[in-house]
């Protein structure tokens, strides 16, 4: 079967860009091929860091593309049109053919079907194709004009066992792979896929990313199984790792079990974060003084093995200096140190930010009812440990310092673990702090980041959100939705505007607070959307929600959601369709509502009445809000409704009784669209 | 009386890793320059490197530079950092095609041994907002510890390199707590006569950390940054973009100073660091529009 391969040599280029370049390879191959009407039976793409592979297989010989008619100008146009026309098809005028169309009479030109090299197309198509990659990050060197993730040194091309010529950029494709041995680098020729691999194995390269993670991850496991230890692996550091060695040697090292003192977190971030190693932790989640490094050499005289363990050592030393030290630094006065540290040009300090989040416990905690002393003292101190050198030196760690210095302090459990938790969620989904403290921390410094950014001005745009504006406010919904609060939001940005304007931060945005709203309530939508929730319900709530309970939106779209096929929903969608259709022929209809006294028939007045019931629920107190009875009421007008239809003439010939009906109408689609707007709902 | 190392095989000192890649990046056509006479933060920073990484000519040099960083004092008490230390800086235009293999040789000069040690490229692109400047590259690891930095400069002062050069920092003492196999940076043997490295620094570590963080005079230092940005302001203006270059280097360790003083507010920071790039940008197209001209 026919091959092709390519590899691209270079130097070592970073994780995140292989994988990138692998990825988009794979599409514009496919792309590219395809339009040259070739198509491959396999392609694959591999990488290690100083190769990029590309294996394609079952390409014909040659490309056969059949004979073709292609539409020109109209018949009757000028000669120069058409001229022009037959010039670009390289025929001429007399070459062309006229044909009848739907449209009327026009020329077409006659390809003939061709056969094309298919290694000289490939010569033009991989070129372009190289030239297509969008690097992340890309650079220049020596004297080259190229842009390439890191500098690429040769490009080997092998068709058919035959060298594949082509130029690319200032390199020229050659019929030999680089080996790299010691401080030198050999060509190699090669003359198959086969033949390359080969070459690779016996000096102990793996090619394919991934055979080379399953290969580092069943070592791990066989590890983790002899010492009794937990089988779960950090997937990106596997997939950093692997990105990062071409021929793996996995070796167990170990420090000194006295640093098992230190905190886990800060031993993993020595360890994994800045090492690049793998932790192990026992069955009962215990840490052992042992990790494993994936070196990419082999280890004969085991001076790998020592060297990494004494770069942990004085690691591990040195973070355990900074814990001694800081963990006795006072929480309260370390907060004077924050006034160093910049939270955002415009915005003030840290020390700024930590007075706004104490002075908003005081709103909040009377919003929640929770103990309002504990959320100032852990919204005092929430930041403090950004000012200690062992966040500056372990700046993944903010946060969970915080929280042990705090328990080493006397402070309480539950203000300590804020302190941790309030940076949470971290990801779109990962977990929301759940305990009183910790949720209102969390809300306070999401919405206050929120407010900062949008009175300056510097509100996310479709393809840039520098302050990650976007996760805070998925954050800040997710934490008021999974705790079930009721938090009025608006009150609070009124009162941390305020605030920030006090402090000196000038206003850029005049309009921050109703563009915030919108922003929040926009990304509600997504939170709904990844519940694949139907878009229709997640219009007619958001369209219908006017103020700032995000709860009760939430909770009023789960609710028709999970009704909208059911008698419940159908019911009260096709009640407000067939009143709201009647209204919609009407032009104008007063808004001030029915007047009782214009009721002639039992029928209206009983359905007016059944309106009336159905607004005095709705507004009830909202932590006795059920949204499941709020709809139930809704649907249970379908017979009302269907009774009035049946029994009254809407039309009536009186114009004040008319009027009077079509107001009855109207104010029962408004009823029904404070819940949510049912206009907005497909069908049924 | 201290204790001579008997001639140990593969023993390296402090000064034989720095005659050594002296002489093999000598021995590679490199320039060998002395330390610049004026306090700076990192090798980068000689107008060696700065300025000759612009503009077309080819360029190669060497040299180890003294370098200061007020705030990583540890008064002599922490055995992994320093407020001075050493770098060997090399620096080569255009980058020549096999550098890392070059490189890689001019480590078994220093008594690492390619074949017996895991050593890595891991991506560590670099900016330097004072100097304008910014290059993409990695920090070497030999054994899981950094060793060197390996960047190709993109832009420098302002200006698009081209050709690009590329720099190879190595780290003067991580390397021989390496080779010698040492905890902690003042035990390094310095020579073969039993001088170690707290023979020579350990005082000065101590006094200076005392300067940086308590004593160094604010009010002084911060007149002199006013007088060196104005004098480096009127030298650009007399066209002579080393005396002016010079102001800027001064200017950025009186920065470095005041910042360790702590008495530059975060909101004042990115003013001073816009001033230093201003400077270093007016010495960098000068020093090229000199060039030009001869």
């Amino acid at each position: 079967m026919s091959e092709l391969l390519i590899e691209l040599f270079s130097e070592e280029i970073p994780s995140n860009l292989q994988i990138n370049a692998r990825k988009q390879l794979e599409n514009l191959l496919k792309q590219n091929l395809s339009s040259s009407n070739l198509e491959p039976k396999t392609l694959e793409i591999f990488s290690t860091p100083t190769r990029l592979a590309i294996f394609i297989t079952g390409l014909p010989k040659i490309i056969k593309i059949p004979s073709t008619e292609i539409k020109g100008p109209k018949v009757g146009v000028s000669e120069d049109v058409i001229n022009n026309y037959a010039k670009s098809k390289n025929l001429n005028i007399s070459d062309l053919l006229e044909k009848k169309t739907e449209k009327g009479n026009f020329y077409f030109a006659k390809i003939k079907g061709r056969e094309i090299n298919t290694e000289n197309e490939l010569a033009k198509l991989i070129p372009l194709t190289l030239k297509d990659i969008s690097w992340k990050k890309s650079m220049k060197w020596s004297d080259f004009e190229l842009n390439w993730g890191r500098p690429l040194i040769s490009i080997l091309a092998i068709f058919n066992e035959k060298l594949l010529k082509f130029k690319f950029a200032h390199l020229e494709t050659v019929n030999f792979t680089m080996l790299e041995t010691e401080d030198q680098i050999k060509q190699i020729k090669v003359k198959s896929f086969y033949d390359y691999t080969n070459l690779l194995r016996k000096n102990e390269i793996i090619l394919d990313h991934n055979e080379r993670s399953e290969y580092i991850l069943k070592k791990i496991i066989s590890i983790c199984k002899k010492k009794s230890c937990k089988e779960t692996i950090n997937q990106s550091l596997l997939t950093e790792v692997t990105n990062l060695v071409d021929k793996p040697n996995i070796i167990t090292a170990t420090f000194d079990k006295s640093y098992l003192e230190l905190p886990k977190e800060i031993i993993r971030s020595t360890l994994q974060t800045h090492q690049k190693y793998f932790t192990l932790v026992d069955l009962k989640d215990r840490m052992l003084n042992e990790f494993i490094i994936v070196a990419n050499n082999k280890d004969e005289k085991k001076l790998i093995k020592t060297g990494n363990e004494r770069v942990v050592e004085a690691r591990l030393s040195d973070a355990n200096f900074f814990w001694n030290r800081d963990k006795s630094y006072n929480l309260i006065k370390q907060i004077n140190k924050l006034k160093k540290i910049v939270f955002y040009e415009n915005l003030g300090t840290v020390y700024d930010k930590t007075q706004r989040l104490r002075k908003m416990a005081y709103f909040i905690s009377d919003q929640l009812n929770i103990n309002k002393e504990k959320l100032e003292i852990a919204s005092s101190v929430s930041k403090s440990d950004l000012a200690s050198d062992l966040v500056s030196e372990f700046p993944e760690l903010q946060g969970e310092m915080g929280k042990y210095f705090a328990l080493n302090q006397g402070f309480e459990q539950d203000v300590s673990n804020a302190i941790s938790e309030h940076y949470l969620p971290i990801g779109n989904s990962s977990i929301i702090p759940k305990k009183p403290i910790s949720y209102s921390l969390s809300i306070l410094d999401k919405l206050d980041n929120l407010v900062g950014f949008y009175l300056i001005n510097e509100k996310p745009t479709s393809s840039k959100d520098p302050f990650a504006l976007r996760r805070s406010a998925i954050g800040l919904l997710r934490t008021i939705i999974e705790n079930n609060l009721v938090i009025k939001i608006s009150d609070l940005i009124d009162y941390f505007i305020r605030i920030y304007l006090d402090q000196g931060v000038k206003e850029k945005n005049t309009q921050s607070k109703k563009e915030l709203i919108n922003f929040l309530r926009e990304r509600m939508k997504n939170i709904l959307k990844e519940k694949r929730i139907r878009t229709d319900i997640i219009e007619a709530s958001i369209s219908s929600h006017n103020n700032d309970n995000f709860l009760e939106l939430y909770k009023k779209t789960l609710i028709m959601n999970k009704f909208i096929s059911k008698e419940l929903g159908k019911n009260a969608v096709s009640t407000y369709k067939r009143a709201s259709n009647i209204l919609e022929q009407e032009r104008s209809i007063s808004k001030d509502g029915p007047d009782a006294v214009l009721f002639k028939e039992e029928e209206e007045k009983e359905l007016f009445e059944r309106i009336n019931i159905i607004r005095k629920a709705f507004t009830v107190k909202e932590d006795r809000k059920n949204y499941e009875e709020h709809l139930k009421l809704l649907s249970d007008t379908k017979l009302s409704t269907d009774k009035f239809f049946e029994k009254v003439k809407v039309n009536d010939d009186n114009n004040d009784i008319k009027n009077n009906r079509l107001e009855l109408l109207q104010i029962l689609c408004s009823t029904f669209n404070t819940f949510v707007d049912f206009s907005k709902l497909e069908g049924s | 009386m201290p204790k001579k190392i008997k001639n140990k095989k593969n023993f390296f000192t402090f000064q034989d890793v720095v005659f050594n890649l002296q002489k093999y990046w000598s021995k590679y056509g490199c320039v060998i320059l002395q330390p610049y006479d004026l306090e700076v933060g990192a090798g980068t920073f000689h107008p060696a490197t700065t300025l000759r990484s612009l503009g077309p000519k080819p360029w190669k040099a060497a040299y180890v530079q003294p370098s200061r960083r007020p705030t990583d004092g540890r008064y002599g008490k922490n055995p992994n950092r320093l407020q001075h230390y050493y770098q060997f800086q090399v620096i080569i235009k255009p980058s020549p095609k096999n550098i890392k293999q070059i490189y890689l040789k001019s480590l078994s000069s220093i008594g690492i041994i390619a074949k017996d040690h895991d050593i890595r490229f891991v991506e560590d692109d670099w900016e330097s907002p004072t100097l304008g400047a910014a290059g993409l590259g990695w920090e070497v690891w030999c054994d899981g510890m950094e060793i060197t930095q390996f960047t190709y400069f993109q832009k420098m002062t302002g200006i698009e390199c081209k050709p690009i050069s590329v720099e190879l920092t190595y780290g003067l003492e991580r390397i021989c707590m390496f080779v010698q196999q040492k905890k902690n940076i003042f035990d390094i043997d310095w020579n073969s006569e039993g001088v170690k490295y707290k023979d020579v620094y350990f005082q000065s570590e101590k006094e200076f950390s005392a300067y940086n963080f308590d004593h160094a005079n604010t009010d002084f230092l911060l007149k002199n940054f006013e007088m060196a940005e104005s004098e480096c302001k009127s030298l650009l203006e007399k066209k002579l973009s080393l005396p002016a270059y010079d102001q800027c280097l001064k200017a950025s360790h009186i920065f470095n100073l005041l910042d360790s003083r702590g008495v530059i507010s975060v909101a004042e920071r990115t003013g001073y660091i816009n001033r230093i790039r201003e400077l270093a940008k007016g010495s960098g197209s000068i020093w090229l529009d000199n060039q030009i001209e001869k």
